[in-house]
């Protein structure tokens, strides 16, 4: 398979993961390792499942996750294995190829969303996280960035809340009361 | 357009800041503990419309699964005592201590309304080498080992009414096999892969009625209307009127500490919707005992279903925790 | 006679068929936002039809059936992300068209498969529903464990590059599968005490963290490229084209209603299955599969929405539901005061008659609907990254939450987005770690269901296999699939032939 640089393709597809077949990407190493202590971790947690009712036997609900933890700590040791043998890359670095500030950014966002989800509730939370990334990402004028986000927030609240009642943590806006108020003016609009 | 605008904002505020109001002021979280497509589910969201048209209220079900219905019950018992986050459950979690699965059950909420309760029965794939309760004690007797009973995990009905039989008929030796649910259990059962299951009447009817499988004995003690030919148990052996009639059963409930006129408001609703013909007829049409009753008479029956049953279980050795532990008295 | 009547009641109320034409176009919207699910959305239809017939609601819930299957296909194809588990394998060659600006024309292939694939599953449905709901039931714990096991087996066909990363995705899917209360003894398993992971982690969650998030955060790589201008001119596919198709999509629509109508598996597993089948009898694609071939859109679409109506058939004649909505549907059959079971043929016949009627509509509006929207939602790719990308994420948040209503499925999409952001970059394919949570429970459950029933003897439990015809029939197969996936088959068949040529 041909090396396929983030940099100079428009996104890659499942089927054609973005590894290297004959090199070292930046922090591959580390990943493969990480796997491997993970898998370790999993498979000695997987030894600790008891079935609390019978032996554990071939039916305890332990043998399938020893078996799969099992085989993960294989294979992660094999890639690890192999991943060591390669060559590094030197035409990449993780601050340009791998985790590039933009990212950083993103998944910072993303955790910091989902910390202030419950306290603050969905709508403002989501509406601060849309502004504030396509303010970065279009760097366009404000008038643009707010009409587009909470345009499309509002969509998104609508489809959800009204349509499919899927009720997001409402934090600090009442939500339920203002759809009863409205709920109530159409009731009350139907019945005079 | 305008002045509408600043009146939906302005009664908006009042109605935010000014929150003693009419219950229900706003639409009410009714949190289903089984998935979609169950029992529990069909019966909360067929009552619940009912219920809705009593309250003058709206009632947003949704579904919250895992861990055999705990994640629901503890969510419901950690929101506000308002009134407006209701559970729709089912029987299991006052089982749920004695089996390690939390430390919580219905004793941390107020019964609004205990719907209906469903009577257990023996059934067995058609081919299966015997036609009653008593023909199947005799052959696993003679074949150890070999009968393979459904079950639906400790603490589940098929694993009470086992618990019942080898109280009653002294140890059986049968296979018990797993499944995630009546439904899946009962499919097994037609093609092969058990050869008993309990199961409640309303899972089964259909089958029974179609010669899909048959009734071995209905684990009561009188005849059902439903199948008024098939036998009842305590014909078979007199010793099951110690625990009889025992059934799953389908609840709504609100959390402790919810205000009286609420809890009342919610008793009220939920006990008229469960008259509503229609609902009356669904039960009836699946099998199930319309009860329909709250309060401290729900409370009573709680007490004793659990007492009964955990202590049933705890005689079986089918238990984690001892009832004493948490101070369920012995029945 | 009669039956024709009850079929085409659908068909002479211009009520019903609104009814259904509403629920299929609503369908294709919420099997494209991923998140918003089938199965959600015909469980809200249940209170709101509640007070209506039964038909007009059975109407509306077909249609969003049918609409929703085959909507999963539009951003699989236009975004990458599989708006429903049964479009994963719809991605891995749709994509790929996608970024050449073939996005039209694969939309186009994908809609006329799905409407073969949807015939196919309801003529099964209709004319030998009793004969597979009989072979559907023959179906033993050890056979459906086997089933699992050809499922795995898939993960060598869904991993391009490295097989030993595959082999490690898909391992690391089934112990993600594995999380929380087992279901049948309750025993805590890798929950660690936290209670928040006695619930087990939602595998939607998981898809839409790994598929969604994670391709939005690569593409932050690139946001201030122009997207890729898309040709719309020729949609429909030529009939040559489908004629060309026409055999391979025959046999995956067998896979798709057989699959569907196994009680426990439905239209995802389908999928993965004709896909990797497509993979294994095409000969000479005209573009390497992963790369845009035809034939890895032909097959998961013709299969998924053939799994539609092979659902219906152990619902129909037996009340057992095929897959999660159609357990839904049993349900509201039940609120409408019919009693679904296997008397329901023989009560009520027109009932039967009339939910065939009712998809045949579904599919041809499915046909209509797919394939005049296209403008629409090819406009959303060409929408600026910087819009996309933010929308992405915020979409993948509130699905993973509408799941089962919890946050603590969000934290789970977050972090599989972040892991699997990194995964892509050291190339881990994705494809199997879906795979393996679905099959998690399958082959999990059914392993100790059979070997219980054996009373924990091997020796038993393999005579049970070598004595039933369906499981030794399973069970070759698994071999020869396992077999045909490692070098000493490859090296084996090159001398074989090598052989034969000489001799020749």
């Amino acid at each position: 398979m041909e090396h396929i640089d983030p940099e100079h393709h428009d996104g890659t597809s499942d089927a054609t993961p973005g590894g290297e077949v004959d090199k070292r990407r930046p922090g591959e190493l580390f990943f493969s390792a990480f796997l491997l202590i993970a898998s370790l971790f999993l498979l000695s947690s997987a030894f600790g499942i008891e079935n609390p009712f019978g032996p554990n036997g071939f039916s305890s609900p332990r043998s399938i996750p020893l078996a799969t933890t099992a085989v993960m700590v294989f294979s992660s040791a094999l890639v690890l294995f192999k991943t060591a043998r390669l060559p590094l890359d030197r035409a990449e670095t993780i601050a340009k190829d791998i985790l590039p500030p933009v990212v950083l950014v993103f998944a910072m966002f993303l955790v910091l969303y989902g910390v202030v989800l419950r306290p603050l509730g969905f709508l403002p939370t989501s509406a601060l996280f849309l502004i504030a990334a396509i303010k970065i990402l279009a760097k366009r004028n404000w008038v643009w960035t707010l009409t587009v986000s909470l345009g499309s927030l509002i969509a998104i609240w609508l489809i959800f809340r009204i349509v499919f009642s899927v009720l997001m943590p409402a934090g600090i806006v009442p939500e339920a009361e203002f759809i009863q108020f409205f709920r109530d003016l159409s009731n009350g609009g139907a019945e005079q | 357009m305008k002045r509408m605008i600043v009146g939906a904002l302005s009664a908006f505020a009042l109605t935010a800041t000014a929150a003693i109001a009419e219950y229900p002021e706003k639409e009410i979280q009714g949190i289903i503990q089984w998935g979609a497509g169950g029992s529990t589910d069909t019966v909360m969201r067929s009552v619940t419309p009912h219920a809705e048209e009593a309250l003058g209220g709206t009632v947003v079900m949704q579904n919250m699964t895992g861990a055999v219905g705990a994640i629901a019950l503890n969510h419901v018992a950690g929101s506000e005592a308002d009134g407006y986050t209701i559970l729709m459950g089912a029987e299991n979690p006052m089982l749920y201590k004695i089996m390690g699965l939390g430390d919580k059950d219905y004793g941390e909420f107020t019964p609004i309304s205990i719907l209906a309760r469903g009577t257990p029965v023996l059934v067995a794939h058609p081919d299966a080498p015997f036609n009653d309760y008593a023909g199947m004690i005799a052959y696993v007797k003679e074949n150890p080992g070999e009968v393979r009973f459904g079950s639906t995990g400790p603490g589940g009905l098929p694993s009470v009414i086992t618990a019942m039989i080898n109280a009653v008929e002294g140890e059986l030796d049968v296979t018990a096999v797993p499944y995630d649910g009546d439904g899946p259990a009962l499919t097994g059962l037609q093609g092969g892969a058990i050869d008993v299951m309990p199961a409640v009447l309303g899972a089964s009817i259909e089958g029974i009625r179609a010669g899909n499988m048959k009734v071995l004995a209905i684990m009561d003690t009188a005849a059902n209307d439903k199948l008024p030919d098939a036998p009842f148990v305590t014909q078979f052996n007199e010793g099951y009127n110690t625990y009889l009639p025992w059934g799953p059963f389908f609840g709504v409930f609100t959390p402790k500490g919810t205000p009286d006129d609420v809890v009342a408001k919610l008793v009220d609703a939920y006990s008229t919707a469960a008259q509503n013909p229609d609902f009356v007829q669904l039960m009836d049409d699946r099998g199930f005992t319309l009860m329909g009753i709250g309060g401290d008479e729900a409370d009573a029956f709680l007490t004793k279903w659990q007492q009964g049953t955990a202590w049933l279980l705890q005689d079986a050795g089918l238990t984690k925790a001892s009832p004493e532990e948490f101070g369920i008295a012995r029945p | 006679m009669i039956a024709l009547m009850d079929f085409l009641t659908v068909f002479t109320q211009p009520e019903l068929l609104l009814l259904v034409g509403l629920g299929t176009f609503a369908g294709i919207y919420v099997g494209a936002i991923p998140g918003l699910s089938v199965t959600m959305a015909v469980s809200i239809l249940i209170s709101f039809t509640f007070s209506w017939d039964v038909y007009p609601a059975i109407s509306l819930m077909i249609g969003i059936y049918m609409g929703g299957v085959y909507g999963g296909s539009r951003t699989a194809i236009l975004l990458n992300i599989p708006g429903a588990p049964s479009a994963i394998a719809t991605a891995l060659d749709g994509y790929p068209m996608a970024k050449r600006g073939e996005a039209g024309t694969a939309i186009g292939v994908t809609t006329v498969m799905s409407f073969i694939g949807g015939f196919v599953g309801i003529g099964v449905l209709a004319l030998a529903a009793p004969l597979v709901s009989e072979f559907a039931l023959k179906f033993q714990p050890r056979d459906y464990m086997l089933l699992a096991i050809l499922g795995i087996l898939l993960v060598g066909s869904l991993s391009q590059g490295s097989l030993v990363k595959g082999i490690f995705a898909g391992a690391l899917g089934i112990a993600i599968g594995a999380v929380g209360r087992d279901p049948l003894t309750f025993a805590e398993r890798f929950t660690f005490d936290f209670q928040l992971l006695e619930g087990g982690i939602s595998f939607i969650a998981v898809m839409i963290g790994m598929f969604g998030v994670s391709e939005a955060l690569l593409q932050l790589h690139h946001v201030d490229k122009d997207a890729v201008r898309q040709k719309i001119t020729r949609i429909v596919p030529s009939l040559a084209t489908v004629k060309k198709h026409l055999p391979l999509s025959l046999q995956t629509s067998t896979i798709g209603v057989t699959i569907g109508a196994l009680p426990g598996t439905g239209g995802d597993i389908a999928a993965l299955m004709a896909y990797d089948h497509a993979k294994r009898v095409t000969k000479n694609p005209e573009r390497p599969f992963g790369d845009g071939a035809m034939e890895g859109l032909v097959a998961p679409e013709t299969a998924n929405n053939s799994a539609v109506g092979g659902a219906f058939i152990p619902m129909m004649t037996l009340g057992i539901p095929g897959d999660a909505v159609t357990a839904i549907m049993i349900g509201a059959l039940f609120i409408h005061g019919l009693n679904p079971g296997p008397m329901l043929m023989i009560d009520q016949p027109d009932m039967f008659w009339f939910i065939v009627g009712c998809l045949v509509m579904a599919n041809i509006f499915m046909l209509i609907f797919g394939l005049t929207g296209i403008k629409l939602f090819t406009r959303i790719v060409e929408m600026p990254r910087s819009v996309l990308i933010p929308l992405i994420m915020l979409l993948s948040i509130v699905g993973a939450y509408a799941v089962n209503n919890s946050v603590t499925d969000v934290y789970w999409m977050l972090g599989f987005g972040v892991f699997g952001y990194f995964m892509r970059h050291y190339g881990y394919p994705l494809g199997p770690v879906i795979l393996g949570v679905i099959l998690s429970r399958l082959l999990d459950d059914n392993w100790r269901r059979a070997i219980i029933s054996e009373r924990e003897d091997l020796g038993r439990f393999f005579e049970g296999i070598v004595t039933s015809p369906l499981s030794l029939v399973l069970f070759v197969s698994v071999i020869l699939i396992f077999v045909s996936q490692t070098p000493l088959w490859s090296k084996a068949k090159a001398r074989i032939f090598k052989d034969g040529k000489a001799k020749s």
